[in-house]
């Protein structure tokens, strides 16, 4: 199995920038070096909420470089409001990092990045080393509408293209993101985070197409560790990420085993989910 | 106490023959195997962890979705996964010896023979300082929470446990019954060292457009500050009817949680669901616990056990220096 050794910790890190790209969407900046420095594609952190909030919020580490992590989120609930309500100069705790990450050992010529909404928080550090590692990136990049596609500029400055599809239509293909990926020269490998919806239909073109497909699955987490067993999703029990041990004895026909998606995961390969 | 350097109070404290170090407790099913927190706190600042609760055949758990959040808490209904206890012995308990806190093994069934059988394999283990006997998880089918809701099957239940190891036996009360006093006193006659209430309380959430129940086990058990003060008078009434000790738990995030637990007869405190807002709860609750008896002159946890419990007839035996 490709696991990215990472060292997990709860950090103390000082909010140093804060931005809003589109209503609702909140980036957070964080002075964390050692962070940035142990983090790989696809990890995510558990967010400690400000004191009064119940129950730690995993996101994903966005951008990490330097001395600077961030952190995306959407604003949608009294847990995320609360870490929205952030400013700069205030700390934040994490522990971080967590998961799997993705696969980004043997990459083929063109890799394909598939993001729904805040899913573009997993999928920045990916997009940056498939480039780093000589090869073509190209981000298909779903929302809503026109506003709520952010960011497009950072991923095209880290010399990936970017093709988007917007529900209403406002802006590039009128319709699901998952329809761009329909075309002949389509990437034969895709990454792919976003809601489980998007992940199923990416799951599908791939299986009809003959394509790669790994996914960052998104999942109420509880505890985001590995402790709770809350995030299972069912894997094929001969996958690298199955979780080693027996199954329930009578059933000798069940083929899928129940991994933690924070844990084994949050990165499955998408012909290996039972789901 | 007259020494010229003023004493740390005490805080170690004793369930049946488990000498703990700090009344504090992580939860079965909040802490995994015991690795999984490993990275983000110094165990040695807790008493004890409890593990995950095993079961005598491997199960693997409830469907998904098995977590929803809910105002205050959380319901969930993870349905006991675990590998069976062949290959947790194989597997697991060795890794249990290098923990610098208590070790206490969950042990969950479906019958007298279950319980007894895993209870005598766990028990028998160095690894392993008590046993939990988890007799109250509302997440399995039938069985599971039934010998919990029944004075008689808690009794025998337990006696069963109780021959099967001669390690501290705590069991682990439901809150989803009429009377827990009635059954309080039938698991201390059975032989019971330790009680732990409660265990989570039943309930359900429902997707309004989907118009379907939002677990994948329908119900779930919930927990969280929600359920606390259902907790709190929990532990009120069963400090009243055995005189074991109690472990106090139900939704515990902070010092004055504990305290509350505390004051209604609890010896410890265990720390489920609060471990995910910030694992280092149970650390920064037994800190606050010694400061708490310093600022009141107090020498030992014994000083406020029960204290806001008239009807308190706990005996719980207390190690090292007493005030």
């Amino acid at each position: 199995m490709p696991t990215l050794e990472s060292r997990p910790a709860i950090y103390t890190t000082r909010i140093i920038d804060r931005r809003e790209p589109a209503p609702g969407i909140v980036i957070l900046g964080l002075h964390a070096p050692a962070l940035a420095a142990d983090t790989r594609p696809g990890h995510f952190v558990m967010a400690i909420p400000p004191a009064g909030v119940q129950a730690a919020v995993a996101l994903g580490i966005y951008e990490a470089r330097a001395e600077r992590v961030s952190l995306m989120l959407v604003d949608a609930g009294p847990r995320t409001r609360a870490l929205a309500a952030l400013a700069p100069g205030d700390s934040l705790e994490l522990l971080a990092p967590l998961g799997n990450g993705f696969f980004l050992d043997d990459l083929p010529d063109h890799v394909g990045i598939v993001a729904g909404g805040v899913g573009l928080a997993s999928v920045l550090l990916a997009a940056e080393d498939i480039v780093r590692r000589g090869k073509r990136a190209t981000l298909y990049y779903g929302a809503r509408t026109a506003r709520a596609l952010v960011d497009r500029d950072l991923f095209a400055a880290a010399g990936c293209a970017v093709e988007c599809a917007t529900d209403d239509g406002t802006f590039g293909h009128h319709g699901y993101v998952t329809d761009l990926l329909r075309i002949a020269d389509a990437p034969t490998l895709l990454l792919a985070c976003g809601p489980s919806p998007m992940l199923r239909s990416v799951s599908r073109v791939a299986a009809e197409r003959g394509l790669r497909a790994q996914l960052s699955l998104e999942e109420t987490f509880a505890c985001g560790v590995g402790a709770c067993w809350g995030c299972v999703v069912p894997l094929d029990r001969a996958s690298a990420q199955a979780p080693k041990f027996p199954e329930a004895g009578a059933d000798e026909s069940r083929t899928y085993v129940h991994a933690r998606i924070c844990k084994e995961g949050p990165v499955f390969w998408a012909h290996e989910l039972r789901w | 106490m007259s020494g010229v350097i003023a004493t740390q109070p005490n805080l170690r404290v004793r369930l049946g023959g488990l000498d703990l170090a700090y009344p504090t407790l992580m939860g079965s099913g909040c802490y995994g195997s015991g690795d999984e927190y490993a990275p983000f706190i110094d165990l040695a600042g807790i008493g004890a962890v409890v593990l995950k609760s095993v079961t005598r055949a491997p199960r693997l758990g409830n469907p998904t979705p098995r977590l929803v959040q809910t105002p205050g808490g959380m319901l969930n209904a993870i349905g006991l996964q675990n590998p069976g206890i062949d290959h947790y012995l194989a597997h697991d308990v060795p890794k249990f010896a290098s923990r610098p806190c208590g070790v206490i093994g969950s042990v969950a069934g479906f019958s007298l023979d279950d319980y007894a059988y895993t209870t005598e394999k766990l028990g028998a283990c160095d690894e392993i300082d008590a046993i939990e006997l988890n007799i109250s998880c509302p997440n399995v089918a039938s069985e599971g929470e039934t010998f919990s809701c029944d004075p008689r099957l808690t009794h025998k239940v337990v006696a069963a446990a109780r021959k099967a190891t001669a390690k501290t036996l705590i069991v682990k009360l439901s809150p989803n019954v009429t009377d827990i006093a009635a059954i309080a006193r039938e698991a201390e006659a059975a032989g019971a060292d330790a009680l732990a209430v409660i265990n989570t309380v039943r309930g359900m959430a429902i997707d309004v457009h989907a118009w379907k129940p939002r677990l994948g086990n329908v119900t779930g058990g919930l927990s969280g500050p929600a359920i606390r003060p259902i907790a709190v008078l929990a532990v009120y009434e069963v400090a009243r009817a055995v005189a074991i000790p109690i472990v106090g738990q139900g939704g515990i995030e902070t010092l004055s949680d504990a305290l509350e637990f505390i004051l209604a007869g609890a010896t410890a405190v265990s720390i489920g669901t609060g471990n995910f807002t910030d694992p280092r709860a149970p650390i920064r609750i037994a800190e606050g616990l010694r400061s708490y008896l310093a600022e009141r002159g107090l020498a030992s946890l014994a000083d406020i056990i029960g204290k806001a419990n008239a009807g308190f007839k706990n005996a719980t035996e207390f190690s090292g220096d007493e005030g």
